[in-house]
């Protein structure tokens, strides 16, 4: 207990230097400005935020991301609140009571309910990070090549199915994820597969330029494709959050914390399942249950609670198993490796400070959050007023020079356009563009543990079911894949009616 | 038996059976590409590392998925006259998706002229980047200035400082902060 609290400190009190604050404040506001913008998600500005901070120090480019992070879940309620329009896919359940509250003449008050409830999210995820990490970290030493193929198919499938959407079509764009990351030289023998000759894609696609791609371009060509009206923002009322709030729905924001954070460990699923899982549960024990949706502030904080805790719940995997909790952090365990930190089971042996590395930028990042929700209202209205055709051209230019700017190699700019297209292309389509990179950055482990395993068995596929670990994670699977079948639904009766 | 999928994803089915239909062919492409690839018997490896078997296995899958897909789009209707059209912006009018399209085709040939034409290949990237943010605003904004009573000049000036503002922050900050050779 004691040792983590100094390695705690530790961990605070090397990123107290005036640079590094300089660092959190403007990286906040970038995540902040990113998130309350329509149309742009945490994922683009931490896959932005990547190429940008290439050449940092490990740390401080890690501390950027992750202040980018929170500040773009956090800054997500902004659009919500005042447009109706969620800034991020995770704010989309502040939008119902939100709005309600705006429309009353509360939007200032509403606001103020979203920075608590944030502030509060993110604390108490950081919580259980710092207490859990070691915890997980135990466990994972546990894992062998055939809990760590099933750990991989299991972020896909859950990733595709909880996500929201066709689940489907979220499997397929999963799968094809992970045979995209089989393209190039395979990990065992150095054999080029699917590479057509093409030099350039005998090491495979580039991680970062893909996501860029996928989440920045890819966005940018739907916000162009939406073309939406000019913004009217009527007046506010104060942004100061009220203790009596807080005090008042207690159990509700520890109650989301928690239900944020143990969503944001699941691999693949994210925080916009963790505000309406978290709204969800507030609805059910409320007492003013006729509210929600009309404005209610215990909805409200709920939500905001829940997204916010989901951030570093997300971490928790990444740090112990190498697995993403969500799209975001999977773009933050890919600039981890590229700045030589490796997370995974190993962690707490090698490296245990980093993880209190970790909840130190979250603890920064929530100040940044706190700063900028009490002070920065009327700016970010102005920044909410800037049209979308004024914003993207130069979005696409970051989007250009920062996949150029990793590696100095025009095929990842072809590779940022590719998967932007294709990114494009599925949402027209209604299909789920998460499951597709997490596919893409799980399909290595997939692939080499698979392929272990079967050496390890001689072929036989029986450990892959039997071990305890392995076969906990393939009933979940299961479980996860015949609740979206209608008939399963029927017979346990929680689905739709026929016909739906 | 089907599986589940809330009214608010649903895609037209047609659609739905065109993109599973691709699927199909992307799985089976992969799946043949996979099991004609090299098994490096010359190495002896071990006929469990062959390199085609993970992709020959998702190919598999992918097939597999795309096919109920298709089975699916069929059961709602893909056969009849159901529409083709991806989903596009809500509550749009054929004008509107006319308008919408030739938007997003002239969008893409913005973005791609200026990563696959004008960055490099030979122009100064301050220069490409100038040219492509004032035209992009000058044209996508267009129409916003002209409410607004802006006339061509006032328009060409503001794409121009915007344009030029970019160019010179993306120019100064990578060369000069980052030390990125540009391309």
């Amino acid at each position: 207990m004691f040792d983590g609290l100094i390695a705690f400190w530790h961990s605070l009190s090397t990123f107290l230097t005036p640079t590094t604050i300089f660092y959190v404040l403007a990286s906040s506001l970038v995540g902040v400005i990113i998130g309350a913008l329509p149309g742009l998600t945490a994922t683009m500005g931490v896959a932005l935020m990547t190429t940008l901070t290439i050449k940092m120090p490990s740390d401080v480019a890690l501390l950027i991301l992750i202040c980018t992070y929170v500040g773009a879940i956090y800054g997500g309620s902004r659009s919500a609140i005042l447009l109706n329009i969620p800034g991020t896919p995770a704010s989309a359940a502040a939008c119902l009571d939100g709005y309600a509250l705006a429309r009353q003449g509360l939007a200032g008050r509403a606001m103020g309910i979203a920075t608590t409830g944030s502030v509060l999210g993110t604390l108490i995820g950081m919580f259980f990070l710092a207490w859990f990490t070691p915890v997980l970290g135990d466990l994972a030493l546990k894992f062998g090549a055939y809990e760590f193929f099933w750990l991989a198919v299991f972020g896909v499938i859950v990733s595709a199915t909880l996500t929201g959407g066709d689940a489907l079509k979220g499997w397929i764009a999963g799968f094809a994820g992970l045979f995209i990351a089989t393209i190039g030289q395979d990990g065992i023998h150095a054999y080029e597969r699917f590479s057509f000759g093409i030099r350039d894609l005998a090491g495979g696609f580039s991680l970062v330029p893909a996501l860029v791609g996928a989440f920045g371009f890819a966005e940018i060509l739907v916000a162009m494709h939406e073309k939406r009206p000019p913004v009217k923002i009527s007046a506010l009322d104060s942004v100061i959050p009220r203790l009596k709030d807080v005090w008042q729905y207690r159990r509700t924001v520890f109650r989301s914390g928690v239900i944020g954070t143990f969503i944001g460990i699941v691999p693949g699923v994210g925080e916009d399942v963790a505000a309406w899982s978290s709204y969800a549960a507030a609805k059910r024990s409320s007492k003013e249950k006729a509210q929600f949706g009309k404005g209610s502030v215990e909805g409200l904080m709920a939500a905001e609670t829940g997204d916010n805790a989901c951030v570093p719940g997300a971490m928790i995997p990444v740090l112990t198993l190498q697995v993403p909790g969500s799209a975001p952090a999977a773009v933050l365990m890919a600039a981890m490796l590229i700045h030589g930190v490796k997370p995974g089971p190993m962690i707490m042996i090698e490296s245990p400070q980093f993880v209190y590395d970790v909840v130190a930028m979250m603890l920064l990042a929530t100040l940044g959050i706190l700063l900028y929700g009490l002070t920065l209202t009327g700016f970010l209205i102005q920044v909410l007023r800037v049209p979308t055709t004024i914003i993207t051209p130069m979005l696409f230019v970051l989007c250009t020079v920062g996949t150029y700017a990793l590696a100095s190699r025009l095929f990842d700019v072809w590779t940022m356009l590719g998967f932007g297209l294709l990114g494009f292309v599925l949402r027209l389509y209604r299909f789920p563009v998460a499951p597709l990179v997490l596919g893409i950055v799980l399909g290595d482990l997939m692939e080499k543990s698979l392929r272990r395993g079967l050496v390890l068995s001689d072929g036989s596929l029986l450990p892959f079911v039997t071990r305890p670990i392995s076969l906990v994670l393939v009933a979940i699977i299961v479980a996860v894949v015949a609740l979206r079948f209608q008939a399963v639904q029927r017979l346990l009766r929680i689905g739709p009616k026929a016909g739906a | 038996m089907s599986i589940e999928s809330t009214p608010a994803d649903a895609s037209p089915p047609r659609a739905d059976l065109v993109a599973a239909v691709l699927w199909m062919v992307f799985g089976a492409a992969i799946t043949v590409g996979a099991w004609t690839m090299d098994r490096l018997e010359h190495r002896h490896i071990n006929p469990y590392e062959i390199p085609g078997l993970v992709p020959g296995v998702l190919g598999a899958v992918i097939l597999l998925l795309g096919l109920a897909l298709a089975v699916r789009a069929v059961a709602r209707g893909a056969m009849g006259g159901a529409r083709t059209e991806a989903a596009g912006p809500a509550a749009v009018g054929p004008e509107g998706a006319a308008e919408a399209r030739r938007r997003m085709a002239q969008v893409l040939a913005a973005t791609l002229v200026y990563a696959l034409v004008l960055v490099g290949h030979g122009v100064p990237f301050w220069l490409a980047t100038l040219v492509f943010v004032a035209g992009f605003i000058w044209h996508f904004d267009g129409e916003r200035q002209r409410e607004l009573g802006r006339g061509p000049g006032a328009r060409g000036w503001r794409a121009l400082v915007f344009g030029a503002a970019t160019s010179a922050t993306v120019t100064l900050v990578f060369e000069q902060i980052f030390l990125v050779r540009l391309p």
